[in-house]
């Protein structure tokens, strides 16, 4: 089965295993959400705070109950066109992520406002993400911004390091990988912080570790990283 | 639910298929079951494809794998379960501050009445036109048409028309629609032969409430339909309101013949609320919601959103939940932290600069024309409007502003801030362009 898109360290980007740091607020929010609670909730802030792990979370928890959700990522869907936003208002829990990426985007802003509108009147609960606050978007539509900023607006903090060293040694373990506390810190001081970035670095080290069948200690990360384009970011290991 | 073929085979494509995709494509699939079928519903045609082309396939086998003898048939639709959502436990908890879901028939929110809509100068005259209209429908005025920016209340009034008319006539047909639900519509009667029942349906009712026409613009088909479900309606006396983000008249894209047919009954605007009414609107909405509000905090909140009711229902939103979410107690030291996301950003959008260059745009002259030391009055009245709004919109002190108005003393920004006041009470032109300014500045 052919699967494009696979971004291997979404699976299983439950709200438990979320590490609230000092977003518990929009971890309670988005809980709420995910118990059918119509209040929209709006989340803001930088790549690597989490949203989209908290949005998927709650389609997920949605899901454990039998009740029909959906994640959309408005930056991958672009190439489908704003029509695929038809009818997504019967669901449970609507969760839409990267709302700045069609800012400016005169159908796909008119599409999302009637859905919001639909959803609204139906009692949908809805989740809502982007980079800025709905004010800040750079909405073409000001009954959209004026909607999104209607509901529950919280500012999503990008961890601090001891919250993303968690976060790292448990997706580790959950990986079955012992990543010592030491190897760890070696990650956050040499390479980009952003947890994005090294969820995906430590997929490469999972990989090569495996491979190698050699534990994850500072030199052996060093020699992985030390490989042309290790360390940038953007980069997706393809779907194995 | 759970021990359904569908529940079944979702938790073995959770198993199988990465979190983003089961979400995007595979979780918002409804299904319905019978003995021999098992038939999916997809919310649009895109989803109904992409998942059929990605897991058709897949999605028979694990069926056939739970009844290998009598492998249940595999069907996909475009539909939804039109099982409205259920009202659960936690919203019924917190149904002060959540949208009801609303009844099919009419699709009122019973929480929009005339006794919780905030009355202040901005729009008195909307509200006694709308009572006029709920006490004497299809003879007060017909149409009623009301406009003004976003947020500040056009729905909530034709929401309150239409439970008032069903509360003293309870048999009454009012229908409620966003102008998307009726192209929508009506595009679907057009796909299933079945326009007629659609006339039939919207020229039979007694109250017909359409919100935001705006989105008529460039529809042709739908706007010719909607002229003649319009007209019918008003030659059967039965009352049509309408709201819009603007004049009739200044509606791009919509035909002339339904511009000028808007303003045959009243056409009446909402006005951003002045500080006062946002100050009761706060306490209304806090006090309804059961939260204690201190007046200071309502002044400070009320100060500084300024836009429109929508937005100040979000400020409010985001203090209670965090007062509830840390146990703090609401005053002034914790609505500022509360909301200093919100702030900043205000901050951030309002500099001198940008009223500075607004002001000059608003009154075709330049800039430069603001910070000179020329003196006729069509220069030195702008001036003064422009340091009005620095002093009420940023947290400059007077003489930085002075400073930022060619070097003026601090005693000139206070002569003019005193001036324009004067001028806002007496001459309705310099009120009306200091409200124009303002909501310019503040959305």
């Amino acid at each position: 089965m052919q699967l494009p898109l696979g971004i291997r360290w979404d699976q299983g980007a439950d709200l438990a295993g979320f590490v609230p740091g000092s977003n518990a607020e929009a971890v309670t929010a988005v809980e709420a959400a995910a118990a059918g609670d119509p209040v929209p909730v709006f989340l803001h802030g930088p790549s690597g705070g989490g949203k989209s792990h908290l949005l998927q979370g709650a389609c997920r928890r949605a899901g454990a109950v039998g009740a029909a959700s959906a994640y959309l990522p408005l930056s991958q869907l672009g190439e489908h066109g704003p029509e695929l936003l038809d009818g997504l208002e019967g669901v449970r829990l609507l969760a839409v992520d990267d709302i700045d990426c069609i800012a400016g985007r005169r159908q796909w802003e008119h599409a999302l406002f009637h859905l919001y509108n639909r959803g609204h009147e139906r009692g949908t609960a809805m989740v809502m993400a982007a980079r800025q606050p709905p004010a800040a978007l750079g909405l073409g539509l000001p009954d959209l911004a004026s909607r999104l900023g209607w509901g529950l607006v919280i500012r999503v903090r990008t961890p601090d390091d001891e919250v993303r060293l968690t976060v790292l040694r448990t997706k580790a373990r959950e990986s079955g990988l012992d990543l010592p506390e030491k190897a760890a810190r070696y990650l956050l001081t040499r390479c980009s912080r952003d947890l994005v970035h090294l969820l995906r670095l430590l997929d490469r080290l999972d990989a090569a570790s495996l491979a190698q069948g050699r534990r994850l200690t500072v030199p052996f990360i060093r020699e992985v990283l030390g490989e042309p384009g290790a360390t940038r970011g953007g980069h997706t290991k393809p779907p194995s | 639910m759970q021990d359904s073929l569908w529940s079944h085979c979702l938790r073995q494509l959770e198993r199988e298929v990465p979190d983003q995709q089961l979400n995007t494509w595979v979780r918002p699939l409804h299904a319905h079951e019978t003995p021999d079928t098992v038939r999916l519903l997809a919310p649009n045609r895109f989803v109904l494809d992409w998942v059929r082309d990605h897991f058709g396939d897949r999605i028979r086998e694990l069926l056939a794998a739970v009844r290998p003898d009598d492998p249940p048939d595999l069907q996909f639709e475009v539909g939804s379960s039109n099982i409205p959502t259920e009202p659960n436990p936690v919203a019924s908890q917190q149904s002060a501050r959540a949208p009801e879901p609303r009844t099919a028939q009419h699709n009122l929110n019973p929480r929009f009445t005339f006794d919780t809509f905030v009355e202040g100068k901005s729009n008195q005259l909307a509200r006694a036109a709308s009572m006029q209209v709920a006490e004497n429908p299809g003879i007060a005025y017909n149409p009623l048409f009301i406009y003004g920016g976003v947020g500040l209340g056009k729905t909530h009034l034709m929401h309150a028309v239409g439970n008032a008319t069903l509360a003293a006539r309870p048999n009454a047909k009012v229908v409620y629609l966003h102008s998307e639900r009726f192209v929508a519509e009506m595009v679907k009667a057009l796909q299933h032969n079945s326009i007629d029942d659609f006339k039939r349906h919207y020229r039979n009712l007694d109250a017909l409430l359409i919100d935001d026409i705006q989105f008529f613009a460039g529809k042709e088909r739908s706007q010719e339909e909607f002229f003649h479900t319009f007209n019918a309606l008003l030659e059967g006396g039965q009352q049509v309101i309408m709201t819009c983000d603007r004049y009739p008249k200044e509606v791009n894209g919509l035909e002339e013949r339904l511009k000028s047919r808007f303003g045959w009954g009243l056409t009446v605007a909402i006005e951003p609320p002045e500080l006062e009414t946002r100050v009761a609107i706060l306490k209304s909405k806090a006090d309804r919601s059961g939260i204690d509000l201190p007046d200071e905090v309502a002044f400070f909140v009320a100060k500084r959103i300024r836009s429109n009711v929508r937005e100040l229902e979000g400020a409010l939103r985001r203090i209670a939940a965090n007062a509830q979410f840390t146990g703090r107690k609401i005053d002034l030291e914790f609505t500022k932290e509360a909301l200093r996301d919100l702030l900043a950003l205000q901050q951030k959008l309002v500099t001198i600069d940008n009223i500075q260059k607004t002001v000059a745009a608003y009154y075709k002259i330049r800039v430069g024309d603001l910070l000179s030391k020329r003196r006729n009055r069509s220069i030195t009245r702008p001036r003064q409007l422009a340091m009005h709004l620095a002093k009420e919109l940023t947290t400059h002190s007077l003489p930085e502003i002075g400073d930022a108005f060619g070097g003026r003393d601090h005693t000139t920004v206070l002569h003019a801030c005193r001036k324009v006041r004067e001028l806002i009470e007496t001459d309705a032109r310099i009120s009306e362009d200091y409200d124009n300014l303002l909501r310019t500045l503040s959305t």
